[in-house]
């Protein structure tokens, strides 16, 4: 009863004028650059940063919140139509939506891929609505140790589930790490890592290291590379799928969300590695397991489900332990900070406006999305016909002018400039902005929690082994640190690969 | 040189950074932890593992990739823009910046980077200067 009459209240904050509008740009956003390949939600979120400060707490909380789950609908609209996933949580919807598109069959392959999107974010909704206030309240029972534990548990996973070699995630997590404690020491208040360089007595702000390492970099990468976009000329139709469609695709559906909603609670699996997950579920279970691939319903329902009920799910660490799941939520978090709110246990108690005005956004944000994305699609189909030539010049425009806007500073313009080649050069060489940037966010409060536990503890180390929740924290840590050392698949796999 | 080589010893360098910086603002005890408490673990995190890479990359013969001329002339676009901001104001460096953000993007007829660098870098001053109050450089010409 008491989360119901919350989720009213959440409502009342919601269903203002001035809200609705933030979500609707928020979705409308998100289905935009989930359509357009080149830009994913992390740029975006992190494109929109320098605008939040003239917006209410709420408001803007609600309109980045939009951008994440909104992503997650129009990246499958390319899957679909054009063979190039939109998003990374739509690349395995290539596999079948693409194959569905050819032989006729987009419009069911669309309808199904919204609508199950639709059931999964609003069943996912429900468990972030049951879930984060319980697992805020557990979490009140933390102390420095499971903090410093938990912060450095959230940083290992993300290394270990990055793209590419384990060896390079870590260092970026340990250079993002150390870039987090660049500036004055909240404790000693001695600077350090300045070099007599001033503007870094405050530290790397995030909204130039997030611009410029997942903005502007995208479109550098993109530029370097040729970008083909044949969409499908066929008229669609039959959008609404059939009897046999929803038959096929309702257990689908069902296994994706539970999947995706579980997943996307871990730090690092994010929206993308739980749908590869549910495909594979899905061709395991399969009664014909040869149709996967050559446009089967199901091998679309339940990966699209699944990105959104995993998007949810990021929600619960981020809004009950102040823990980012993937970059996205990594981003939220620093607007969160910006926003002078302190993300953790107490951060649904103390302002229940935020949570509930939130949760009750993302119920209204997923009616809204599903209008946006199936009676629309034609006006999506459009915008898939913009040249990246042209698209890319209004990107870089909005990267340059939301930099310069957060402090009318012409310094902030060529930082996000560094930033921007630091990623793209990153990129080449192969090493994974996520770490990096997790480290940078959750650098502070993993030093502030370690110093603390070891004074509480007189110095003892072991303080992090002897409390139980602490332990778990650390000893799933480690079990992830070594599970490298002993599988030939991830340690050197390139250099490997290379040699041969 | 491979990839993995060159990242080794960049951050090899980078960790012996992190690690002086580390001793020079106070290591502290493990009863009292200091500043650079931390930041030594992450340093010499950092160099251990910048080791493994330069042993990986030692190995590896690999074909470099060039950079792609396009690439390069848009970042370097983007610093000039960031150096003659201040000096030309934001209406004029914009409307060169757009106008050779375009042309790189796809090379056009000059009366068409003209006019829509013009029209953009004009879109762009009305909707931040004049309706969201961002206070742009006005430059030696004033506006």
């Amino acid at each position: 009863l008491e989360t119901i009459q919350s989720l009213a209240y959440g409502f009342t904050v919601c269903l203002t004028p001035e809200n609705l509008l933030y979500c609707f740009i928020g979705v409308l956003l998100g289905t935009l650059i989930g359509v357009l390949p080149g830009i994913g939600p992390s740029g975006t979120i992190a494109l929109l940063l320098p605008l939040i400060f003239h917006a209410p707490a709420v408001s803007a909380v609600i309109m980045l919140s939009g951008i994440v789950y909104g992503a997650q609908y129009g990246g499958s609209i390319t899957s679909i139509l054009l063979n190039v996933p939109g998003e990374a949580s739509s690349v395995i919807t290539c596999l079948d939506g693409y194959q569905m598109a050819l032989k006729g069959r987009a419009g069911p392959a669309l309808g199904i891929s919204a609508l199950g999107s639709f059931i999964a974010g609003t069943l996912g909704v429900m468990g972030l609505m049951l879930f984060a206030p319980t697992l805020a309240k557990f979490a009140l029972r933390f102390g420095p140790p499971e903090f410093s534990s938990l912060a450095f548990m959230s940083l290992t996973l993300v290394t270990y589930v990055s793209k590419g070699s384990v060896v390079k995630s870590l260092i970026m997590a340990c250079v993002g790490l150390t870039m987090g404690m660049v500036g004055m020491d909240p404790i000693t208040s001695r600077t350090r890592f300045t070099f007599g360089v001033s503007f870094l007595t405050d530290g790397f702000e995030l909204v130039y290291v997030a611009m410029g390492l997942f903005g502007l970099s995208e479109v550098l990468v993109n530029l370097g590379q040729t970008i083909k976009r044949e969409v499908l000329d066929a008229k669609i139709k039959n959008l609404f799928p059939n009897r046999q469609d929803w038959k096929d695709s309702a257990m689908p559906i069902a296994r994706g969300t539970i999947l995706g909603f579980f997943l996307g609670i871990i730090p690092g699996f994010g929206q993308a590695i739980p749908t590869f997950l549910s495909y594979a579920v899905e061709k395991k279970l399969s009664k014909h397991p040869e149709k996967f691939g050559t446009g089967a319903i199901e091998g679309v329902a339940g990966p699209e489900s699944c990105n959104n009920a995993a998007s949810s799910g990021t929600f619960i660490p981020l809004l009950s332990l102040g823990i980012p799941a993937n970059p996205s939520t990594a981003i939220l978090l620093g607007a969160l900070l910006i926003l002078g709110l302190q993300p953790g246990p107490l951060l649904i108690s103390g302002r229940p406006d935020l949570f509930w005005g939130l949760v009750a956004s993302m119920y209204v944000g997923n009616v809204m999305l599903v209008l946006l994305n199936l009676p629309l699609i034609g006006l999506w189909i459009q915008m898939l016909k913009i040249p990246y030539s042209l698209l890319y010049v209004f990107i870089v425009l909005l990267c340059q002018i939301g930099a310069y806007s957060v402090n009318n500073s012409v310094n902030d313009v060529l930082l996000i400039n560094i930033f921007g080649l630091i990623g793209y050069l990153m990129k080449r060489y192969e090493f994974e902005g996520a770490p990096l940037l997790l480290g940078l966010v959750l650098g502070p409060m993993l030093e502030s929690s370690l110093r603390r536990a070891l004074m509480m503890s007189d110095g003892s180390p072991l303080i992090f082994f002897t409390r139980p929740i602490s332990a778990v924290f650390l000893i799933v840590s480690i079990a992830f640190l070594l599970t490298p050392l002993f599988s030939k698949e991830r340690v050197g796999k390139k250099a490997i690969e290379a040699e041969d | 040189m491979s990839h993995e080589l060159k990242s080794g010893f960049f951050f090899l360098g980078l960790s012996l950074l992190v690690i002086w910086e580390s001793l020079r603002v106070e290591l502290g005890s493990f009863m009292e932890p200091g500043s650079g408490f931390l930041t030594l673990g992450a340093g010499l995190a950092i160099c251990t593992l910048s080791v493994v890479l330069i042993c990986r990359g030692w190995k590896v013969r690999e074909t470099q990739k060039p950079f792609s001329r396009r690439v390069l002339l848009v970042v370097a676009s983007l610093f000039i823009y960031s150096l003659v901001l201040n000096l030309l104001g934001f209406v004029l460096a914009t409307f060169f910046l757009v106008g050779s953000l375009f042309y790189l993007g796809q090379p056009r007829q000059w009366w068409w980077l003209i006019g829509i660098s013009a029209l953009v870098s004009a879109l762009t001053y009305l909707i931040f200067g004049v309706f969201l109050h961002v206070y742009f450089p006005r430059g030696f010409l004033g506006i």
